[in-house]
């Protein structure tokens, strides 16, 4: 094992990762690592720059500075004497696909069934013949409890569905890491539970996980590690009920605002 | 004025009718190959190929910014002078195509752009590159939002065919125009010259509707 080899450890080192938008930096030098099976619940103001994180680590928005790796491979690129070698398009998916990631606003692909939503990713990413990319599709969405509704279309489902579809057809690319941006913010009360509860059998499973959120009760209960961030920064990085008991001071002034912790 | 003189057109009938069957075939294969090119280069303007797309960017400021007439001519002209010998007919189809072409480019690249960056952005996410997102979500999400439009363009590419009886192709007008010199009723002619356009454009315009409810 050469010296150079990164903590065997960490499924995922960010180090230094900075995003600015016209100069402003969204994502300020933020590092960390992240175990395999373990749940980060990324928690904070809007604007805290949570999921600019969150996109800046699957590279769907590139980062200004600092670099990921996942499995100690660079998501940006090859060092090659020294320097980094931007990866070409199709090198840049195959990494990509390795971390699976699921957005507010679902984002299904419209024009496709439920079951074909689940299959496109690995029929046409990862090669399988039709059938058996729709037969994966079929046993991945029975686990999201939506066997009922494997040929409707994303319109023809609530919110709550479409969401564990997505999950889905994340969850049929067999990614290292599962990415979470506010998973439950664009659905109905009602619906928030069945979504989460999918996540939780995701966490009991083992599967690696950020999870961006504002469901302070499923933070508690299903991290394992929090971090707080605001203004680009991660400002404290603890156990749930360490943070929860958090005397940090804008840790403390976001959780009452949340209604997480008694007003003083 | 006298009466209106139906024994012409009943007499241009024959003519018209082969001029018609010539501006049929012409719009058909300006049609296929306008679709070709402008597909393709509304593709490559979403695309994040930097020579060709500021190459179609020319081509599409060239295309809209001289009338359709002079296009035909210089196709028509200026091929046989780079050793290209076509004939008016090809040359018209030609001319045709990539008018229209550029047009259609348009429609493409901003039936593909309306599309929602969430859907690119979960295509990336499941380890598509950029060209499947835009081949295997983008492109048939907007096929529906292209078709209307793209009537427009087909239908307007049927019409310009007649500026193709400058360049002495046998077509629709053209017809109308030789029977004009023999009998001299342009009005009756010209009015059967509209009728048969707008039979012609009627069925267009139907195949694309039932085409429009088909994709929803």
């Amino acid at each position: 094992m050469s010296a150079f080899e990164i903590n065997s450890a960490a499924l995922l080192s960010i180090r230094g990762l900075s995003k600015f938008f016209a100069d402003i930096p969204v994502v300020d030098r933020v590092s960390l690592e992240v175990a395999p099976s373990e749940i980060v619940m990324v928690v904070g103001p809007s604007g805290a720059g949570k999921s600019t994180l969150l996109r800046c680590i699957n590279r769907i928005e590139i980062p200004s500075e600092g670099e990921v790796l996942l499995e100690g491979v660079n998501m940006a690129g090859e060092r090659r004497n020294g320097k980094l070698v931007a990866d070409p398009p199709k090198a840049a998916a195959r990494k990509r696909r390795r971390i699976g990631m699921v957005f507010q606003r679902f984002n299904l692909f419209a024009h496709l069934t439920a079951l074909d939503n689940v299959a496109i990713g690995p029929h046409r990413v990862l090669g399988a013949k039709l059938s058996d990319a729709r037969a994966l599709a079929a046993e991945q969405l029975a686990r999201v409890r939506l066997s009922d509704h494997v040929m409707k279309r994303p319109a023809q489902l609530s919110g709550g569905q479409q969401q564990r579809v997505a999950i889905a057809r994340a969850m049929a690319m067999r990614p290292a890491l599962m990415l979470f941006d506010e998973p439950t913010s664009a659905l109905d009360p009602e619906l928030v539970g069945e979504v989460l509860e999918v996540i939780r059998s995701l966490a009991d499973e083992g599967m690696t996980m950020i999870v961006v959120t504002h469901e302070m009760q499923f933070a508690r209960e299903v991290g394992t590690r929090v971090l707080f961030m605001d203004g680009g920064r991660v400002l404290v990085d603890a156990p749930p009920r360490e943070f929860f008991a958090s005397q940090h001071a804008r840790a403390r002034e976001f959780l009452r605002r949340v209604h997480a912790v008694p007003a003083a | 004025m006298g009466a209106f003189d139906w024994g012409a057109i009943g007499y241009a009938a024959p003519y018209m009718f082969k001029g018609a069957v010539v501006t049929l075939e012409i719009s058909l294969c300006a049609m296929a190959l306008a679709t070709l090119v402008g597909v393709v280069m509304g593709l490559i303007s979403v695309s994040d190929l930097k020579v060709l797309k500021a190459l179609v960017r020319v081509y599409v400021y060239f295309i809209r910014g001289t009338p359709a007439l002079v296009q035909i001519f210089l196709v028509y002209f200026a091929l046989p002078r780079i050793g290209l010998e076509l004939s008016a007919f090809m040359s018209g189809v030609v001319a045709l195509a990539f008018n229209s072409g550029g047009f259609i480019a348009e429609i493409v690249r901003a039936g593909l752009q309306s599309i929602d960056s969430g859907q690119t952005e979960a295509a990336l996410s499941i380890g598509m590159t950029g060209r499947q997102s835009i081949l295997f979500i983008l492109l048939p999400q907007s096929l529906r939002r292209i078709t209307p439009p793209m009537t427009n363009e087909l239908i307007t590419l049927v019409k310009t065919s007649s500026l193709l009886s400058v360049i002495s192709v046998f077509e629709l007008t053209r017809s109308a125009q030789l029977i004009m010199a023999e009998r001299f009723v342009p009005f009756e002619l010209y009015f059967a010259l509209a009728f048969y356009y707008l039979v012609m454009i009627t069925a267009l315009s139907w195949f694309s509707e039932y085409l429009e409810a088909r994709l929803a």
